[in-house]
């Protein structure tokens, strides 16, 4: 099986960051993939399958996150992410 | 529902109003438009320009005293004209003594005439809330109602998901069922709705495998209730990935035009399910005393975020 490994910055757009809905959002997407996603800002390191995880790394507006995929359909995910972000995760 | 009779009140409430009837029984069958009582003191005064002639009419102490400061010309002459209405049936109250005129009235007219020692307080209380039950609108639901900690839960789902197992170890927590697979669901006055088993099954159970179970030989009394008010409704389905994973926009459902809060539980076998609807009343509940923990925790990290961009920008 093919490893891709992906990384890239995205900036928080939404008017209020990740809070609760957005992660909602980001946590059903990288559920439906089967490889490793993980989100990064200044250090902390969170798997994006963990709601909680996603609640505690203070994704301010603005801010700028670091996602890495790792697995068999690691382009896809990072596609369904980068659409999440670019898109200010529906909401505004 | 549609147009009930005075039989039906009668085959419902004979018990608890302890009714007997005096004249007319013939006429029982006579239906009662409006689920209401009247009483007629107005009427036997003469007036009749507003009359609720589609109303069970109550005699108590009031219209018999009044009747009785009349002559028996006047008396005579007010009871034909109250019969004329067309009146669907008469309760005497307090045990009193039905005047001949009244059974000869109730003959002619085709008009059943009850009798209750009730006092009239007591009867027209007791009667209404018998008369909304007849007349709520009820509707038979498939899903299996328990009652935890006073929260009404209603599951529902595929057969064979697991609603009865589910309830089986709720049970054994120490929690009451109400009802398995088949419900009865009523829409009160105050549009809440309540649930309760059909007469015929109710308390029995039916587990793949074991077949039907009796739960209050098994596991005591304590472990059923009657009837519950519903709070909460849990559809259990095969995962899809779709599942709400914050709470904070809960999905609501309408039955029988009351909307109630619905929580979509995926089921996966060695998961326990009776844990989660535990804890799903519990939210619940917690919910009702105005205490949302999901929206909490979301405004607080709203506010943490934008005070964040503050900070940073």
């Amino acid at each position: 099986m093919a490893e891709t490994e992906m990384v890239k910055k995205f900036k928080v757009l939404n008017e209020y960051g990740i809070h609760a809905r957005p992660a909602a959002l980001l946590v059903k997407a990288a559920g439906k993939y089967e490889c490793d996603i993980f989100i990064e800002k200044d250090g902390n390191k969170v798997s994006c399958k963990s709601i909680m995880g996603l609640m505690t790394i203070e994704g301010y507006p603005g801010s700028i996150m670091t996602v890495s995929t790792s697995g068999a359909d690691a382009a896809e995910a990072m596609a369904e992410i980068e659409e999440l972000f670019v898109n200010k995760f529906y909401e505004d | 529902m549609g147009i009930i009779t005075v039989k039906t009140l009668w085959d419902e409430g004979a018990k608890a109003l302890s009714l007997t009837v005096i004249a007319g029984e013939q006429y029982l069958d006579r239906k009662l438009p409006e689920t209401a009582m009247n009483r007629p003191g107005l009427a036997l005064t003469g007036f009749f320009q507003y009359f609720a002639n589609q109303r069970l009419q109550i005699f108590g102490l009031a219209e018999f005293t009044y009747l009785k400061s009349l002559s028996d010309k006047d008396k005579n002459k007010r009871l034909t004209e109250l019969f004329e209405q067309q009146i669907p049936g008469v309760v005497v109250t307090r045990n009193r003594k039905v005047p001949p005129e009244i059974i000869d009235l109730a003959e002619q007219y085709k008009v059943p005439v009850m009798r209750t020692p009730m006092v009239t307080m007591n009867f027209v209380n007791e009667c209404t809330v018998i008369l909304e039950k007849l007349t709520a609108p009820q509707e038979r639901i498939q899903g299996t109602t328990m009652e935890l900690m006073g929260i009404g839960v209603l599951l529902r789902g595929d057969p064979g998901i697991g609603k009865s197992e589910t309830a089986l170890s709720l049970i054994e927590r120490g929690y009451s069922l109400v009802s398995d697979d088949v419900t009865e669901v009523r829409r009160t006055s105050r549009g809440r709705l309540v649930s309760w088993a059909s007469e015929v099954t109710r308390y029995h159970m039916e587990i793949r495998g074991l077949g039907i179970i009796h739960v209050p030989s098994l596991f005591g009394v304590a472990a059923i209730r009657r009837q519950t008010e519903l709070d909460l409704v849990i559809d259990l389905k095969k995962p899809t990935g779709n599942e709400d994973r914050t709470g904070i926009y809960p999905e609501m459902v309408e039955i029988l035009g009351v909307e109630i809060p619905c929580i979509t539980l995926p089921v996966r076998s060695g998961r326990d399910m009776a844990n989660i609807v535990e804890v799903a009343a519990l939210n619940q509940k917690l919910k009702e005393l105005g205490h949302d923990a999901a929206k909490e925790l979301d405004d607080k990290i709203i506010d943490r975020l934008t005070r964040g961009r503050v900070r940073h920008g």
